[in-house]
């Protein structure tokens, strides 16, 4: 089953005088249980790409089909409803809530999916011990490491068991170690069924992928599959 | 623990401490002057609405055709109930009485005690018509007879002990040379506070007939200072009622219909707030500073929301991520708006604990000011308003920074930095220059007010307020008023003396006079010997009053307001209305200034009880302790109750001075509130341009120019305000002064004072984040980037 199917996406930054296309009729599709990588240079698009496939974004022309439907139409309401359901992300900076304890930042999705108290509870610890974390469950951000603080990212991330699973850069602010770790932990995903889709510029990083898509001025160059590196 | 969206919104407040100060000290502030507002507007709306019959009750008027327009009044002919009871099937009860300022005060005797005590005649059905619960006596029965008299409970217990001891008891009355002895016929509770009359005994109105030798049947020709209510029957329509009531003059009097008087009423309980009528249309009254306080306080909760609102989204560059990330998870715009709103209504109702706080700290003086006891009371009401007031300024000011915040893209904001729309940039410093007009606004009130009041003690009245003493005789001073007052002019200390019915400032009996073909309303005062010299009045011909002039019982001394009006060239000697004019006075304001100087008489009157004493300046209470001897030995047990004229001159201006100090306070509040309001934008400006700031230093610029790049954008916000409120304040405060005929001129200080006033208080504010910014370590700044 096709997870992600673009056709001729388009994505233009337009400021008073400057018109830049960011991304140039990008077409590419990747099946479920997939791992990607996507690869290029800075501001080749990449992460222009991955804010429109996480639906974070409007395209500005194009098609983009998620879960096999057709979402480059949607409604704000209709695309907040498909991320909460459906898409799971994992960014460079973490982008924890620095306001919220490690439980609670877990937590967030399953309460903008209405899922009730005692279930929250039960599901959050479990993803929480599968990553190590239960016993830093009462933690702030600011009071954990960056590595533990992108695990926390990650397992709030995977907490209500999206199909799709949206890096961008994730270990780019960690050290390697940690950097390992946690691309460990997104293969396992990966073989435990969810796909993933990942922002790299890092070809150590992309070797975790199964393919490889790179990217040059908003353009797709080149696809290829692991056994092809 | 706290619930969810309370954890969250205090953690924030931990977080941006300094921003949930200035927002509690804001709202609170702002709050708690809506609250003091609130209090203020729910008392005088409470006024004369305590009665059952409230709704049904309405107050006789009558208006007529006058050169100058419609004249509206309270007066209506004698004996008017009778007619319109036997007349009227739809009136249930009516009652005619005569007005409380219609007489001094009377003084009550009984068992050697003396009391002074304000008595209105009334009708019988007055008990019914209105709710003054009797402790003693049946409301249908207690003014019957003639000889009878109400007393009010505390009367009653000072005279007799009891309500119930004084039933039957012999009460004699005494005002001016009249006196009477009656018989307690009942006992009321007592008048409210917030009646519009005040009053502590009450004559049958038959009573007042005999002695007025009035007669028995209505004379509709008549004019008449009379009072007439009426309750109608439960069902009645009043439109209909009012229909036949307007006809009602026309078919009875020819003189009437030629006059254009025609009768209609008004509800009872309006008269209060609505008491105001040009050219026969209600055009306010008290309403107006009701409505005026309502808007102010309305402009104060604007401006605090707007406040809370620029403090938000100043704040937003540190929030919008967390928006970001949250949109990214699959939270809905809805979900947002509802926490940031409820994050407002939460900060609003912290802020009512603190308001509720002040206001009882500040509640002795606004009650002092007020001239109300005001209290919190916490009835359903209060709770109710105040509830509402949180709740309201809670939505106002979290939907701006609700919508804005919510509104990004999550991939525009997810790396933290806050996206530059120019609308958004409009729209946080319209926010600010609505701040500062209304400010400035504020201060130009008072600049004015202020002015007119200053205007007011400096104008010269034409007569000298200073040292005068004023006070009601009763007793054998009365009764001797000619020899009291002889003896009075020999105590040392004592300049002048006289007399003047009722008092010399305030609204005088106003009729029509004609002299050759013109014709003029004309106020008369009666007065007596040597008021023109006691008053200081000027006299520009002819003579004063004097004893050896035995025709002076006809004669009258003129202002030249009629003079002028009646075009007469050579007034001494003319006669007008009967009398004969002996002297003319340079006008005299016997009104407050809002009111013209207009034609008046003086017509000679000896009998009269008002005394006015001119006492010689620095030894006033020695003087005075020899006036009360001498009281006292013409009255043994009466007490002499005197005011001075200065203060019977200020308290025409009550209203004026609380709405300069409300003024005072309003602006203050406003100012308070608006630099606290842009110290938010000043940190804002200087986080949004801290980049920029590190780069101009770090290529060599000078703190104070760096100073000067963040205070002029601002400084630009404040002048454009200055300009906008300067003409809408002249337009605003012009009308204000249009209510006195007597006015300040404008002067260009006023605007110049307010302009640099809230420019400097601007200035000072935005310097100090402004020097904050300038003096950071430039590193700091670009490594931050």
């Amino acid at each position: 089953m096709l997870i992600i199917k673009t056709e001729n996406l388009e994505k233009v930054y337009r400021t008073e005088e400057v018109q830049t296309k960011a991304l140039n009729h990008v077409s590419l599709t990747v099946e479920q249980g997939e791992f990607v990588a996507i690869m290029g240079p800075s501001g080749c698009g990449k992460s222009t790409l991955l804010n429109l496939l996480g639906l974070l974004d409007e395209p500005d022309g194009g098609s983009l089909q998620l879960l096999g439907t057709e979402t480059s139409r949607y409604s704000e309401r209709q695309r907040a409803e498909l991320r909460k359901r459906s898409l799971g992300f994992v960014f460079q900076s973490f982008n924890l809530i620095d306001e919220l304890t490690v439980f609670e930042n877990v937590e967030l999705p399953l309460r903008y999916l209405g899922v009730g108290a005692a279930e929250r509870r039960q599901r959050v610890e479990q993803v929480l011990e599968k990553m190590q974390l239960l016993h830093r469950r009462n933690h702030f951000p600011l009071q954990l490491s960056g590595g533990q603080q992108q695990r926390v990212a990650v397992a709030r991330a995977v907490v209500n068991a999206p199909p799709l699973l949206l890096a961008d850069e994730p270990t780019g602010n960690l050290d390697s170690a940690s950097g390992h770790d946690v691309l460990g932990l997104l293969t396992e995903l990966n073989e435990a069924g969810t796909t993933v889709l990942m922002v790299t510029h890092s070809e150590h990083d992309a070797r975790y992928a199964r393919r490889v898509i790179r990217l040059l001025d908003g353009q797709v160059v080149l696809e290829n599959s692991r056994s092809q590196f | 623990m706290l619930p969810y969206p309370l954890l969250l919104i205090y953690r924030n407040f931990k977080r941006f401490k300094s921003t949930f100060f200035i927002n509690l000290i804001g709202l609170s502030t702002g709050l708690a002057g809506a609250l003091l507002v609130y209090l203020w507007i729910s008392d005088e709306r409470s006024f004369d609405r305590y009665h059952a019959l409230d709704g049904r009750l309405y107050q006789v008027m009558e208006n007529r055709r006058t050169a100058a327009g419609i004249a509206t009044q309270t007066g209506t002919v004698p004996l008017l109930a009778e007619a319109l009871r036997r007349e009227m099937p739809e009136i249930e009860f009516v009652a005619t009485t005569t007005p409380v300022p219609f007489f001094p005060a009377f003084t009550l005797a009984a068992g050697g005690q003396h009391l002074t005590a304000v008595a209105k005649y009334a009708d019988p059905a007055f008990f019914q018509l209105f709710s003054y619960p009797l402790l003693v006596g049946t409301p249908a029965t207690v003014l019957r007879d003639k000889h009878a008299i109400v007393l009010s409970e505390a009367l009653a217990i000072k005279l007799f002990r009891s309500p119930q001891n004084s039933l039957g008891k012999a009460v004699e009355w005494q005002m001016a040379d009249r006196k009477q002895t009656c018989l307690v016929a009942g006992v009321f509770a007592g008048v409210p506070r917030n009646s519009s009359e005040q009053f502590g005994c009450v004559l049958p109105f038959a009573s007042f007939k005999d002695q007025m030798q009035m007669s028995e049947t209505i004379k509709w020709d008549d004019d008449g200072p009379f009072n007439t209510y009426l309750a109608l029957k439960e069902g009645a329509d009043p439109a209909q009622f009012q229909a036949k009531l307007a006809g009602l003059l026309k078919t009875k009097s020819a003189q009437a219909q030629a006059r254009g008087r025609t009768l209609f009423v008004r509800p009872f309980s309006a008269g209060y707030l609505h008491g105001t009528y040009e050219n026969g249309v209600a055009t306010g009254g008290r309403i107006a500073y009701v409505r005026l306080f309502a808007l102010i306080a309305g402009l104060i909760l604007v401006i605090a929301s707007i406040n809370f609102m620029n403090l938000f989204t100043a704040k937003a560059s540190r929030r919008v991520k967390e928006v970001g990330i949250r949109k990214a998870l699959g939270a809905s715009r809805a979900a947002l708006v509802g926490q940031y709103l409820t994050e407002s209504v939460v900060m609003a109702l912290l802020a009512l604990v603190v308001a509720v706080g002040l206001v009882q700290l500040v509640l002795p003086q606004f009650s002092a000011l007020t001239g109300k006891p005001l209290a919190l009371r916490w009835e359903p009401q209060l709770v109710g308003a105040s509830l509402a007031l949180a709740l309201g300024t809670g939505l106002l000011a979290g939907s701006y920074p609700a919508f804005y915040l919510s509104g990004f893209q999550p991939a525009a904001v997810l790396k933290g930095k806050l996206p530059t729309r120019a609308g958004d940039v409009w729209t946080r410093q319209g926010l600010v220059v609505l701040q500062f007009t209304l400010s400035v606004l504020f201060i130009v009130a008072v600049v004015v007010v202020n002015a007119q009041l200053a205007f007011v003690q400096r104008q010269p009245l034409g007569y000298d307020k200073a040292h005068v003493l004023r006070f009601d005789t009763g007793g054998k001073a009365a009764r001797q008023q000619a020899a009291f007052l002889a003896e009075v002019k020999q105590l040392p200390g004592v300049v002048q003396a006289s007399s003047v019915l009722g008092g010399f400032l305030g609204g005088r009996y106003v009729a029509e006079m004609s002299w050759r073909v013109k014709r003029l309303p004309v106020a008369t005062m009666l007065v007596n010997y040597d008021l023109v010299e006691t008053m200081g009045l000027h006299l520009v011909a002819g003579r004063s009053f004097a004893p050896q002039f035995r025709a002076d019982s006809a004669a009258i001394i003129v202002n030249q307001a009629l003079v002028a009006g009646l075009g007469m060239p050579d007034p001494v000697g003319q006669r007008l209305d009967g009398a004969r004019i002996v002297g003319v006075v340079r006008d005299f304001h016997y009104e407050s200034l809002h009111e013209k100087i207009k034609p008046l008489l003086l017509r000679l009157d000896p009998q009269i009880n008002t005394v006015l004493v001119k006492l010689q300046p620095n030894a006033e209470q020695a003087t005075i302790a020899r006036l009360q001897q001498l009281y006292a030995a013409y009255n043994p047990g009466f007490t002499l109750d005197y005011t001075f004229l200065d203060a019977d001159y200020q308290a025409q201006y009550v209203a004026e001075r609380r709405v300069a100090v409300l003024a005072r306070y309003f602006a203050g509040l406003a100012i308070l509130i608006s630099a606290l309001g842009l110290l938010g934008l000043a940190a804002f400006t200087a986080e949004r341009r801290r980049k920029e700031i590190g780069i101009r230093k770090a290529l060599g610029a000078s703190e104070l120019s760096i100073v000067w790049l963040l205070t002029s954008s601002l400084t630009w916000l404040v002048v454009i305000a200055i300009a906008l409120a300067l003409p809408l304040s002249y337009l605003l405060m012009q009308r204000w002064l249009e209510g006195f005929a007597y006015r300040v001129a404008w002067q260009w200080w006023y605007f110049a004072a307010a302009g640099m006033g809230a420019l400097l208080i601007a200035w000072l504010t935005v310097s100090v984040q402004a020097w904050r910014a300038a003096r950071r370590n430039p590193v700091l700044s670009l490594r931050a980037e």
